[in-house]
C-alpha cells in the first residue's frame, strides 16, 4: 500500500500530473513505483460520456414476455435505472413495477458466478471450457431423441442457435413451458380467430367484458394494455368506455372495472352463452349457429348455474347492445379448468355474435422470418418431458429459463422423475430449486450484461425484433450469456459453420447486417445500420397481413356446469399477481416490500377468504389456516377478502422458495405444490383452477404484515378517495 | 444560510404560502393525479424505490411501520356493507402533497423542513436531529424516519446491489427524517440547465420518477406559474386555487355546476394548502 511518506504532491505526480515522476521512480520507496501496484487512470470514457451526466442505451426488458423497449440509465459505467423508450410502440415510454426491479436482477447479491459441478451433495467450482467439454462428452453415445431440452419462452437468434443446437444433436425433444402462460386460450383463440393472439383494441371499445383476463396486471401485455385502458376511460373515441370484469377472484383489472361480477368458479362459459341468448332475445341479429348454440341458455338456467341475478344479465345484455362495439376477452380464469377450452370457446363465440370480430379483435400481420419467431410456453410442455422422464426416455436434460421443481404441481411428481435423469444441465442466475437438482449448473449473464433478439409474441402495432444490448460490463468474469454457451456448445458439433463467429455478439451483428435490406436498412453501410439498430432498440418488421376467420358454433362443446365435492368443498384460485407471477423474480426485494395492490400484504403469502364463509368457518384475519387439497398441504395466514366468490379460497403464486436467494427462501407457502393434476379435456394442458381444498384453523394467530392500516380499506367519513357518477361528467371537455 | 439568520429571521423563511403581495415567482411545483386512470398497479412506488435510493427494510421492520415508501397506493373500499365489492376498488397514490401552509415546518425545532422559493416542502438531512415532530403532525403520513442505519448496520443494499445507488440523491443514514422531495435532484438539473439557456423550464422537460413510469399517464406535474403547463390548466379547469381552503366544487350555491368538477385536495379543511390535486375516479351508473 501508499506508504505515509508519499505525499499527495507525489501521488500526483504517478497520475501523470507532476512533472517530477521521472525522477522518484529511482527510489523504489513505494509500491506503486516498484511497479508491484498498478495506478491507471479512471477511465477513458467516450467522447459523449461525461462524468455524472447519465447517458441512456436501449435494450429491452426481460422480466416477462411482453417485450417493453426500455432505456438503462448509465453513468459512470453503472445501470442506474430503466426507463421506457418512447418510441416502442408496446410501452410508449412506460414501465411497471415488475420491469423497475429488473435492476435488482442484475446487481442482485445471490447471482451464480462461475459453473458448478455436483460432486455428491456438493458443487465443485469448474471452468467453462472443463463445463462445456463435459456436456459434450455425456452427450456423446447418448441417442439424439434422448436428449431434451426444457425452456421458457424464447425467441430471437438465441432460438435460432437452440433450435440449430438441438438439430445438430439430432433430438427433436424441445419442450417450451411456461407456468402461467393463457395456454388455452391461445389455443380456442386459433380455433376462433386463426391466429393465437389476435390483436386487441381495448381502446377502440365502448364496452369490454373481461372473463377473468387481468390485463392491467400481469396478463400478456400489461404495460400496452394499460396505455390502451387509459385511451379507453377518457373516451377519445365519444362516450367513456365501461369495464364489465367477470371471475370468482378479485385482480388488479377486476378492482378497476365498474362492475365487478362474482361467478361462481368455472360457468364463464355458460355466462357468456347466455349473454349470446339475452342479445338474440334483446333484438341483436345472431348467426343462426350461435344462437341455436345459446339457446337453451335462458336467463333463469344461466342465473342458477353462474350465481349472477338474471337482472345483471339483462342490463350487461342491454348495454352491449346499446354501446359497440364492444371486446369480450377469455383471460387465465375462464382457461383453468378441465372445460377451460369450452369456456373459452363460447366466450369467443360472444364477441363473434357481438360483431367485434375485425373491429376490436384485430389480426396482427405474419411474421416474416419463421425461424425468429417465439416459441411460445405452455404447460402441456412439462407433462410431456414428465411422462419422458418417468419411462427413462431422457439421458441429458437441458434446463433454462424455467424452474419446474419450484412450479410443476404436486400431482405430476416432477423433482422424483427428474431424479431419474442421469444428467442434468441447468443454465441458471440463481441456486434455484430446480438448479439445485442438477449436475451442472452454468451462470448466466444478467439480462442487462448479454446480447440478444427478441420477437415479443403479442404485436402491438406491427411485427418488431427487439435488441437486448448490455448496458453496462459484466459484474462477474465467470457468468456468461445464454447465446455465447449455446454458440460455444454449437462449435463442438458443426464447427466448420460457427467457426467464422468469435462470439455470440459478432454472430448477432452479422445475422443482422447480412439481412439489414429486409430490416430497413437498405442502403446503409454495415456500421450505420448497426449502430442505428442498437441506437433504436429495435427493428420494426414488415409482414403480410392475416386474414380473419369467422367462428363457428357448430363444433361448440357446452361447458359442463360447476360440480361439488363434498369432502374438498372449497375451490383453490391460484393468483397470478403482477408483483411475483411465477415466482421467478422472488428474489428481487423490491418485488417482495412492493404491497399486493389489492390486499396491501408484504413479504408473505396469503389466504384470501370471504368474509362470509370464514366466519361460517370461524376464521379471523391473521389465522394461520391449514389448505389441504388431494396433493398436498399448506399453511398460510387468512386474509378476509371481499372480492372473492364464497365457494373459493385464493392463494398468490410465486412465494414459498426453498432455494434461489435471502429474500426469496422461506418467505410464505408455495401453492404450485397443492395444486392437482387436472387437465384441459381439448389441449392437454393443465388446468390451474380445478384444484379443490378444505380449509381449517390451526390454532396459531399472526397480526398480518400489510399497509392497510388499522381502519383497513375504511375511509372513515373523510374524503380521501373520491368517487363520481359517469352521467356527472363528461371527460371529453377536461385538459 | 446559517442556523442563527434561520432563527432570527424565521417568519419571513417560515411564510411562504402564496398571499397577495408574495406569489410564486418562477416556479410552482404542483402535480394533479387522475384516480380515474389510476390503476392501483404499484409502478410509481417502484419507480421511487429505484430513484430516490429507499431501503428495503424486510417484513420485521415494516411490521413495526418502518417501510419506506415516499410513494405508496392507498385502498380503499366501498362502506355500503354489499356482499361484494361490486364497483371495485378505490386506489390513491399517496406521497407528500407539498402543502404551501405545512403542518410539519411549523413543529421543527431546528428548521430541518421548510419551504423552498419553488414552492417545495423541504427536507434538510443534515439538519434534522430526528424529533419526528413533523412525523406527528403530518396529516398524511408521508414522513417516514431512518430508525436504523440502513447502508451499513442494516446493510440493505449488499454488494454489488450498491452499485444501484443513485449518485444524485443523499443515500441517508440513522436518525433523520425523509419523505417525496417531487425528485428535487431532477427538478435543480432541468433549471440550471434552462437557467444556462437564459429561460425557465419549459413544460414536459422534466418528469418525476412516479409520473414517468405511471403506464397510464395518470400523474401530471409541472410549474404551476407557467400558463402553458398542462398541471395549470387542469387546476383551472377544475377551479382549484391553491391559496384557497373553500373551493368551487364545495360551494352549495353552485351546485349545478360544481358537481361537473372532478378536482379535490384531500383534508382541504386543515388548511394545509396542498400542491397536488386529485381528480375524483369515474364509474359507470349504467352497469
Amino acid at each position: 500500500m501508499i506508504e505515509n511518506s508519499f505525499n499527495r504532491r507525489d501521488f500526483l505526480k504517478v497520475l501523470g500530473w507532476g512533472g517530477a515522476a521521472v525522477t522518484l521512480s529511482g527510489c523504489g520507496n513505494t509500491s506503486v513505483e516498484d511497479g508491484r501496484e498498478l495506478v491507471t487512470s479512471y477511465s477513458e470514457p467516450a467522447e459523449y460520456v461525461i462524468p455524472s451526466i447519465g447517458v441512456y442505451f436501449n435494450s429491452t426488458c426481460a422480466q416477462c414476455d411482453a417485450g417493453c423497449n426500455i432505456m438503462g440509465k448509465v453513468r459512470e459505467g453503472r445501470v442506474l435505472k430503466l426507463e421506457g423508450n418512447s418510441q416502442s410502440a408496446i410501452n410508449r415510454g412506460k414501465m411497471c413495477g415488475l420491469g423497475q426491479a429488473g435492476v435488482q436482477a442484475h446487481y442482485n447479491p445471490d447471482r451464480l458466478r462461475e459453473p458448478l459441478l455436483r460432486t455428491g451433495d456438493k458443487g465443485e467450482a469448474i471452468s467453462w471450457d472443463t463445463a462445456l467439454e463435459l456436456i459434450n462428452a455425456k452427450l456423446d453415445g447418448v441417442q439424439g431423441n434422448q436428449i431434451a431440452f426444457l425452456t421458457g419462452g424464447i425467441s430471437g437468434h438465441v432460438n435460432v442457435l437452440l433450435k440449430n443446437y438441438i438439430d445438430a444433436l439430432g433430438s427433436a425433444k424441445h419442450f417450451a413451458y411456461e407456468a402461467v402462460a393463457p395456454s388455452v386460450v391461445r389455443a380456442a383463440n386459433k380455433k376462433a380467430y386463426g391466429v393465437e393472439m389476435p390483436r386487441l383494441r381495448l381502446d377502440k371499445a365502448k364496452v369490454i367484458v373481461s372473463f377473468g383476463a387481468d390485463f392491467l396486471g400481469a396478463w400478456v401485455s400489461p404495460v400496452h394494455f394499460a396505455q390502451q385502458y387509459a385511451q379507453f376511460r377518457k373516451a377519445s373515441n365519444g362516450g367513456r368506455g365501461v369495464l364489465v370484469q367477470i371471475e370468482s377472484k378479485m385482480t388488479l383489472t377486476g378492482a378497476n372495472a365498474d362492475r365487478w361480477l362474482a361467478i361462481r368458479p368455472g360457468t364463464e362459459g355458460i355466462l357468456a352463452l347466455g349473454l349470446i341468448n339475452a342479445l338474440g332475445a334483446g333484438g341483436v341479429k345472431v348467426a343462426a349457429d350461435a344462437a341455436g348454440a345459446a339457446k337453451a341458455y335462458t336467463p333463469e338456467r344461466v342465473s342458477t348455474e353462474t350465481g349472477i341475478s338474471v337482472e345483471q344479465i339483462t342490463k350487461l345484455a342491454a348495454l352491449l347492445k346499446e354501446r359497440t362495439p364492444s371486446l369480450v376477452i377469455a383471460g387465465s380464469a375462464a382457461e383453468g379448468y378441465a372445460h377451460g377450452s369450452h369456456n373459452a370457446a363460447a366466450i369467443a363465440l360472444l364477441n363473434q355474435a357481438l360483431g367485434n370480430v375485425g373491429k376490436t379483435v384485430e389480426f396482427p400481420a405474419a411474421l416474416p422470418f419463421p425461424q425468429i419467431a417465439p416459441t411460445v410456453g405452455n404447460r402441456y410442455a412439462l407433462h410431456a418431458l414428465n411422462d419422458d422422464m418417468a419411462h427413462d426416455q431422457v439421458k441429458v436434460l437441458f434446463n433454462f429459463g424455467a424452474n419446474p421443481v419450484f412450479t410443476a404441481p404436486a400431482g405430476l411428481k416432477f423433482k422424483e422423475n427428474l431424479g431419474k435423469v442421469p444428467f442434468k444441465v441447468a443454465f441458471a442466475h440463481y441456486m434455484d430449486e430446480t438448479a439445485l437438482q442438477a449436475d451442472l449448473v452454468l451462470p448466466l449473464d444478467s439480462a442487462l450484461e448479454e446480447w440478444g433478439t427478441s420477437v415479443p409474441e403479442y404485436a402491438a402495432e406491427g411485427a418488431q425484433l427487439n435488441v437486448h444490448q448490455p448496458l453496462m460490463e459484466k459484474l462477474y468474469p465467470g457468468t456468461r450469456a445464454t447465446g455465447d454457451i449455446l454458440l460455444a456448445l454449437l462449435k463442438l458439433r458443426r464447427a466448420q459453420e460457427y467457426k467464422g463467429y468469435e462470439d455470440f455478439y459478432a454472430y448477432l451483428r452479422s445475422a443482422l447486417v447480412q439481412n439489414k435490406a429486409a430490416l430497413g436498412g437498405s442502403g446503409k453501410d454495415d456500421d450505420t445500420f448497426w449502430s442505428a439498430t442498437l441506437s433504436n432498440g429495435l427493428v420494426k418488421l414488415p409482414g403480410a397481413s392475416n386474414a380473419a376467420r369467422k367462428t363457428s358454433a357448430t363444433t361448440l362443446v357446452f361447458p359442463a356446469p360447476a360440480a361439488q365435492d363434498g369432502a374438498y368443498p372449497l375451490r383453490l384460485i391460484p393468483a397470478v399477481t403482477a408483483n411475483m407471477r411465477d415466482g421467478r423474480h422472488a428474489n428481487q426485494p423490491w418485488l417482495q416490500e412492493s404491497p399486493d395492490p389489492l390486499t396491501t400484504i408484504v413479504w408473505d403469502s396469503w389466504v384470501e377468504i370471504h368474509p362470509k364463509t370464514a366466519a361460517r368457518l370461524g376464521i379471523v384475519e391473521g389465522d394461520i389456516v391449514e389448505v389441504a387439497s388431494k396433493s398436498g398441504t399448506l399453511k398460510a395466514q387468512a386474509y378476509l377478502f371481499p372480492g372473492i366468490h364464497p365457494d373459493a379460497i385464493s392463494i398468490p403464486l410465486g412465494y414459498g422458495h426453498q432455494a434461489m436467494g435471502r429474500y426469496a427462501k422461506d418467505i410464505g407457502a408455495n401453492a404450485f405444490h397443492i395444486m392437482d393434476a387436472v387437465f384441459d379435456s381439448e389441449t392437454g394442458e393443465l388446468a390451474m383452477h380445478e384444484t379443490r381444498v378444505k380449509i381449517s384453523p390451526t390454532g396459531q394467530r399472526v397480526v398480518i404484515v400489510k399497509d392497510e392500516g388499522s381502519a383497513g380499506g375504511k375511509q372513515m367519513g373523510k374524503k380521501i378517495a373520491v368517487r363520481v357518477s359517469s352521467e356527472k361528467v363528461d371527460l371529453s371537455e377536461e385538459v | 444560510m446559517s442556523v442563527t439568520n434561520l432563527l432570527e429571521n424565521w417568519s419571513q423563511f417560515r411564510h411562504k404560502h402564496p398571499v397577495e403581495d408574495k406569489p410564486h415567482a418562477e416556479y410552482k411545483w404542483a402535480m394533479s393525479i387522475d384516480l380515474d386512470a389510476c390503476t392501483g398497479c404499484n409502478a410509481c412506488s417502484v419507480a421511487c424505490y429505484a430513484e430516490n435510493n429507499l431501503p428495503v427494510v424486510g417484513k420485521e421492520k415494516y411490521s413495526h411501520g418502518f417501510s419506506h415508501h415516499w410513494m405508496r397506493i392507498e385502498r380503499y373500499w366501498d362502506e355500503d356493507g354489499r356482499e361484494f365489492p361490486d364497483q371495485g376498488a378505490q386506489f390513491l397514490p399517496m406521497m407528500c402533497q407539498h402543502c404551501e401552509a405545512a403542518p410539519c415546518e411549523t413543529v421543527c425545532p431546528v428548521g430541518a423542513t421548510n419551504h423552498t422559493g419553488d414552492g417545495l416542502n423541504s427536507q434538510v438531512y443534515n439538519r434534522c436531529i430526528g424529533s419526528r415532530y413533523c412525523e406527528a403532525n403530518c396529516p398524511y403520513k408521508v414522513r417516514y424516519f431512518n430508525w436504523y442505519d440502513y447502508p451499513t448496520t442494516n446493510n440493505v443494499w449488499p454488494e454489488p446491489m450498491n452499485q444501484q445507488l443513485n449518485p444524485d440523491v443523499t443515500v441517508r443514514g440513522k436518525g433523520v427524517m425523509e419523505k417525496c422531495t417531487f425528485c428535487v435532484q431532477r427538478l435543480t438539473v432541468a433549471k440550471s440547465d434552462a437557467r444556462s439557456q437564459g429561460r425557465t423550464v419549459r413544460d414536459g422537460e422534466v418528469q418525476t420518477a412516479c409520473q414517468q413510469a405511471c403506464p397510464t399517464g395518470a400523474i401530471t406535474f409541472g410549474n404551476l406559474v407557467d400558463p402553458e403547463a398542462r398541471v395549470g390548466k387542469q387546476w383551472m379547469q377544475q377551479q382549484v386555487e391553491l391559496a384557497v381552503d373553500h373551493q368551487a366544487k364545495d360551494q352549495h350555491e353552485h351546485a349545478e355546476q360544481a358537481s361537473k368538477l372532478r378536482g379535490y385536495r384531500i383534508f382541504e379543511e386543515l388548511r394545509p394548502y396542498p400542491s397536488v390535486m386529485y381528480l375524483e375516479r369515474v364509474r359507470e351508473s349504467a352497469v
